[in-house]
């Protein structure tokens, strides 16, 4: 009995002891966020002040202000950002679900091999398409509009992969009676694969979301219009102009990463189990 | 009857794939078809002289110490994927014991890959402030007289750089192990205890034979995104100090969009997608070897 108890108490301190080190380097991994955080809310002589002072003695929330009501809000580039990363990211999700259900459910000559070239397109990288996208987007009249993100964003090859390895996992039968029942492949898209794949849908959604939200190569090639900014150049115009203002800064960074956050926690369940089954099933 | 049934399907499989398709073609295929033609031309946006140069801007470089350089680069660059990898695997194989909180612990590894962008990229810059950032403060309380410059000398920038991707890819790479540690069935991790293992020997010589499949699908994917990626060094450091930080991929950015050279932009461009098939053909040659299915 009192041996038992012993063995009990041991494990659970070798539990707990585990848990602590591994808080410790939880710890470590956030310092960036909370030091952003603190910093915001700080005044200049205080920000290199050494030991760090986590919570500021007196907070101030001047540098926020300023980043929201500036010459050049935030504002702006939230709507900016929101404009392009919601309008990419419905329909590179349901265009992804269209050509994902092409790919996993239709029959057709040729499907494998028109699936390897499109996966394969994963190889170029975005430095060999920028310069001739940069023409052609000129040449289109597309060039420094939003457009010139949103239509290239409405394509993800990641998204097609994804959605394809879910459908694929769907088993014949469901679709199977609804076929013998007269329903075409619209209508079984439609009615009965679509609804079924909600949580693989939300997965690419918020994954993809993240993508739109915190693009900074794209909107760097293609915008030059400050107005036309999004938060991650936003971010650096903010920067570049401030450059000693350190509070400014990290107020401007915590306006960009807040809602990353906050998507974060609220869809942290689909983005880990999406991203796992594209990586270990595929 | 079945004839024009398989044609019904192939009809519909096109209407399916065909917007995805055109995207492909519009974004993809051409633009890449034009670049491979750029590479034998001079063209410089804004002047109407466009010239067949032939293979002028190979030659070119082929001799440019720059691209050798910014090679170099990208190699150090490229060093923070296995390490980043490494950890992630240790990190997994720790959560995946019974400890506590282990769900907090998966969330607060793994946020550093989801919300960092450019901003997150500034609070590193501030972090790595060589007089008075935080990281120096640390290291000046614990004795360390001569902190290092980080992304302010020539000859530790790159490594500051590893670092903040280490950190970023970091969670990634654990989330992925995660899910591959739950396929590693626990009566062989059993049987190899009751054998007399020690529990060193079954990491090293069970699980991580086991999860070989998981190492190098993360290890080409991470080098691939990674060799992709120029938008953190363009925001912090701009390619310097000097050409400290330039790697091939913001070489090309620099050439097209800040010298508006841009047929040589699409030769060096050209050169970083044959890396990545270099990258990939290696592992698929090597994972032969040590990648145990």
């Amino acid at each position: 009995m009192a041996k038992s108890k012993n063995v009990v108490t041991a494990s659970t301190a070798k539990q707990g002891g585990i848990t602590l080190i591994m808080l410790f380097f939880a710890v470590i991994m956030i310092v960036p966020f909370v030091w952003m955080i603190s910093t915001s809310l700080k005044t200049p002589i205080q920000v290199f002040e050494y030991p760090i002072k986590w919570i500021p003695s007196n907070p101030t929330w001047e540098h926020h202000v300023k980043v929201w009501t500036g010459a050049k809000s935030f504002g702006t580039y939230y709507v900016n950002s929101l404009k392009i990363s919601i309008i990419a990211t419905v329909g590179a999700t349901f265009l992804s679900a269209f050509a994902a259900y092409g790919f996993a459910r239709i029959h057709f000559k040729g499907r494998e091999a028109l699936f390897m070239v499109y996966l394969s397109m994963m190889m170029i990288p975005p430095q060999v398409l920028f310069v001739p996208k940069f023409i052609m987007f000129e040449w289109a009249g597309i060039y420094n509009t939003h457009l010139a993100l949103i239509l290239p964003g409405l394509f993800t090859i990641f998204g097609v992969f994804m959605l394809r390895q879910f459908f694929l996992s769907i088993p014949n039968e469901i679709t199977e009676s609804a076929f013998i029942d007269g329903a075409g492949h619209f209508r079984i898209f439609f009615k009965l694969v679509l609804p079924l794949a909600k949580p693989a849908l939300a997965t690419l959604a918020i994954i993809d979301f993240s993508w739109h939200w915190n693009d900074y190569e794209n909107a760097l090639v293609f915008l030059i219009d400050e107005g036309l900014y999004t938060v991650p150049l936003g971010l650096q115009n903010f920067i570049l102009e401030n450059t000693v203002d350190y509070n400014g800064m990290m107020a401007a960074a915590s306006a960009g990463i807040l809602p990353m956050i906050a998507v974060f926690i609220i869809g942290q369940r689909y983005i880990i189990q999406g991203l796992t089954n594209s990586a270990v099933k595929g | 009857m079945t004839n024009n049934w398989m044609k019904r399907q192939r009809l519909l499989g096109y209407i399916f794939i065909g917007p995805s398709m055109l995207g492909v073609l519009l974004f993809f295929l051409i633009p890449a078809a034009y670049s491979f033609g750029l590479m034998f031309t001079n063209y410089k946006f804004m002047n109407p002289n466009v010239d067949f140069v032939g293979f002028a801007n190979i030659a070119r470089l082929v001799k440019d110490p720059m691209f050798y350089k910014s090679l170099k680069n990208t190699v150090i660059f490229l060093a923070a994927v296995p390490v980043s990898i490494g950890i992630g695997f240790i990190v997994a194989v720790v959560l995946n014991q019974k400890i506590y909180l282990k769900k907090l612990l998966r969330g607060i590894y793994f946020m550093p890959y989801i919300t960092s962008g450019v901003a997150v990229a500034f609070v590193w810059m501030l972090l790595f402030h060589p007089k008075q950032g935080p990281i120096n403060g640390l290291l000046r309380s614990i004795g360390i007289d001569n902190p290092p410059g980080w992304l302010s000398t020539t000859t530790s920038s790159m490594f500051a750089i590893d670092i903040i991707w280490i950190w970023f890819m970091l969670g990634y790479n654990m989330i992925i192990y995660l899910a591959a540690l739950q396929e590693v069935s626990p009566e062989l991790l059993e049987a190899a205890k009751i054998d007399g293992a020690k529990p060193g020997q079954i990491l090293r010589k069970i699980i991580w034979p086991l999860v070989s499949p998981t190492t190098f699908l993360l290890l080409i994917t991470g080098l691939i995104m990674t060799i992709k990626t120029f938008g953190i060094i363009q925001a912090i450091t701009q390619g310097g100090p000097g050409s400290s930080t330039t790697i091939l991929s913001l070489y090309v950015y620099q050439n097209a969009f800040r010298y508006y050279d841009m047929g040589y932009a699409s030769t060096l461009s050209w050169a970083l997608f044959v890396v990545i098939l270099l990258i990939t053909l290696v592992q698929w040659i090597g994972q032969k070897r040590w990648v145990h299915y």
